[in-house]
């Protein structure tokens, strides 16, 4: 695999479970070395100058691995005594940082006491103690409820926009279209696709989709006809989708030919649709 | 790509420090049940199996006088296992402490030296502990268990016997994948050489090859240091504490190596 992230923009690494982001993750911070290839980091070898490269990045794991011995805030003043920031420095940077996740009030309480959303926020804050350079999020939202993931997204908004690179894994499609500015979707350790979020649409699926709901022998006498008219078809159990430039035309199609369909829908294609075509569904056209 | 890995200083220092920042909240809860132990043996062996042992005790020295310093070396021993063993086991497996730490500028190197270093820091805490306890028990009884001032080298040699008892702990645990396992550590390592380390009887008094089995383990020598110093040393005791350091520099980078396996994939 082949990628390069610029400075000051987030860049997402798309993929199925077992597809190779955490461990491409783990090479970038270190904690898999690689078994061939090139890999620097902020211009730096990360084999030949771990420590270096560790200096200048933040980590954000996939399983929590906050100090469970430590109280909230201690948490942060230990992890910046591993950078070996000055005590004062660390202090303040702590508070500061306690502020931006909203944790101002749990700074005395025990790790163990606090929710999903809280452990992942303070985890986000511990990345940023050393004010690194990039910061990297290995499924930063994972497990979390619509809102703690709405808070952290805002939280990975503002990173970006004081100028700092993140690089994160995801398997939600709605968190790469919301923050990357750039992704690659992985398979089987390798990169299938790079782009932004719209170029990827663009280039992978039509504009437009319908997804007809209709009972098996309904669907089978539709196929001839929707292919007929539409870019690239695809099977979901009791539903076609068609990806299409010109919906309208199709449903018009559908309605003359009588055949029942129990439920239209039709959208705009997502990211979601790249990445079901790229990595998953079966492919009918 | 797998040189050996020598820690760095500050590295260590800060892991340690970490840990001086967690013990420093519970040092009184922890410290009592490791000055209790160490007591009760000398209670019931001390004192009640020393009461059948005829006048003269042993090699001049009541049994109470005899088996103290003894129980400084076990009770470092004891001390460092605990460490290295369970204590790493969970903070390596179950909290994933290492594994946020070497995401830093420290190296998993670091992070074994510095669990050593720790290891031997409580050993040596504990040890002064029980070290004032036994001054102060010769006093009010009247038959001294700590007659020389060379017992104020007994700490730092304290520190030592930790640290080495800590390199074989950690490189039993870099190796160990269930925590049950343990049990074997302390079955076939600790408990033999608590017992057969010449603490309750003399062990060089053994016909061949006793004595010599015994001088080529770790805990033996540590007894000798401690004793010597309690009475005031011969010079055979730099032979003992050059045994250890030996010992223990031979070991120090295997659990590292170990180490760096588990938690770099």
């Amino acid at each position: 695999m082949d990628f390069e992230v610029r400075r000051g923009e987030c860049f997402g690494f798309l993929g199925p479970n077992g597809a190779g982001k955490t461990t491409t993750m783990k090479m970038i911070y270190g904690a898999a070395i690689r078994t061939g290839g090139e890999l620097t980091v902020a211009g730096l070898d990360v084999g030949r100058e771990e420590r270096a490269v560790k200096r200048r990045i933040g980590v954000v794991p996939q399983e929590n691995n906050l100090d469970e011995d430590l109280k909230v805030k201690e948490n942060l003043l230990v992890y910046g005594r591993y950078y070996d920031m000055p005590r004062k420095e660390t202090l303040r940077r702590a508070e500061e940082l306690l502020e931006f996740v909203e944790l101002t009030e749990k700074a005395d309480a025990e790790v163990e006491h606090l929710s999903g959303g809280m452990k992942r926020r303070l985890l986000i804050a511990r990345a940023l103690i050393n004010d690194p350079e990039i910061v990297v999020l290995d499924e930063p939202t994972t497990g979390l409820d619509p809102q703690a993931r709405h808070l952290v997204w805002e939280r990975l908004r503002e990173l970006t926009s004081e100028g700092k690179t993140l690089i994160l894994t995801t398997h939600y499609m709605e968190e790469a279209a919301q923050l990357c500015d750039r992704l690659v979707v992985m398979e089987d350790g390798r990169i299938i696709a790079h782009g932004s979020p719209d170029e990827l649409v663009r280039e992978y699926v039509s504009p437009e989709v319908l997804e007809l709901r209709a009972g098996k022998d309904a669907l089978e006498k539709l196929l001839p006809l929707v292919e007929d008219h539409s870019d690239a078809v695809e099977r979901a159990g009791e539903a076609l989708l068609a990806y299409t430039s010109d919906a309208g035309l199709l449903q018009d199609r559908i309605r003359d030919s009588g055949v029942p369909v129990e439920n239209t829908l039709h959208r705009r294609a997502g990211l979601e649709d790249v990445f079901m075509r790229l990595t998953g569904r079966r492919l009918i056209d | 790509m797998d040189a050996v890995r020598i820690p760095s200083p500050r590295g260590t220092l800060r892991v340690w420090q970490r840990n001086a920042t967690i013990f420093r909240k519970y040092w009184k809860t922890a410290l009592l049940p490791n000055l209790f132990e160490p007591l009760l043996y000398l209670a019931a062996l001390g004192l009640g199996l020393g009461a059948f042992i005829q006048a003269g005790g042993v090699g001049g020295q009541s049994y109470v006088q005899y088996i103290a310093p003894g129980l400084l070396a076990s009770n470092a021993m004891f001390a460092a296992s605990f460490e290295s063993t369970f204590n790493t086991y969970v903070k390596m497996k179950i909290e994933r402490v290492y594994d946020a730490i070497v995401t830093t500028p420290v190296n998993v190197e670091d992070v074994v030296a510095a669990e050593y270093l720790w290891a031997g820091t409580r050993a040596a805490l504990y040890g002064t502990g029980f070290l004032s306890v036994l001054a102060v028990l010769g006093v009010v009884f009247d038959e001294p268990l700590i007659r020389s001032f060379w017992a104020i080298l007994i700490p730092p040699t304290l520190l030592l016997i930790g640290v080495m008892f800590s390199v074989t702990g950690t490189l039993f645990t870099s190796l160990i994948d269930r925590i049950d396992l343990y049990a074997y550590y302390f079955t076939l390592v600790v408990t033999p050489l608590f017992l057969f380390s010449g603490i309750f009887f003399p062990i060089t008094d053994f016909p061949a090859p006793v004595p010599q089995i015994a001088w080529f383990t770790p805990l033996y020598h540590a007894v000798n240091v401690c004793r010597e110093l309690a009475i005031g040393p011969s010079p055979g005791v730099l032979v003992d504490v050059a045994w250890m350091l030996v010992f223990t520099a031979a070991l120090f980078l295997l659990p590292i190596y170990f180490m760096r396996k588990r938690l770099i994939s």
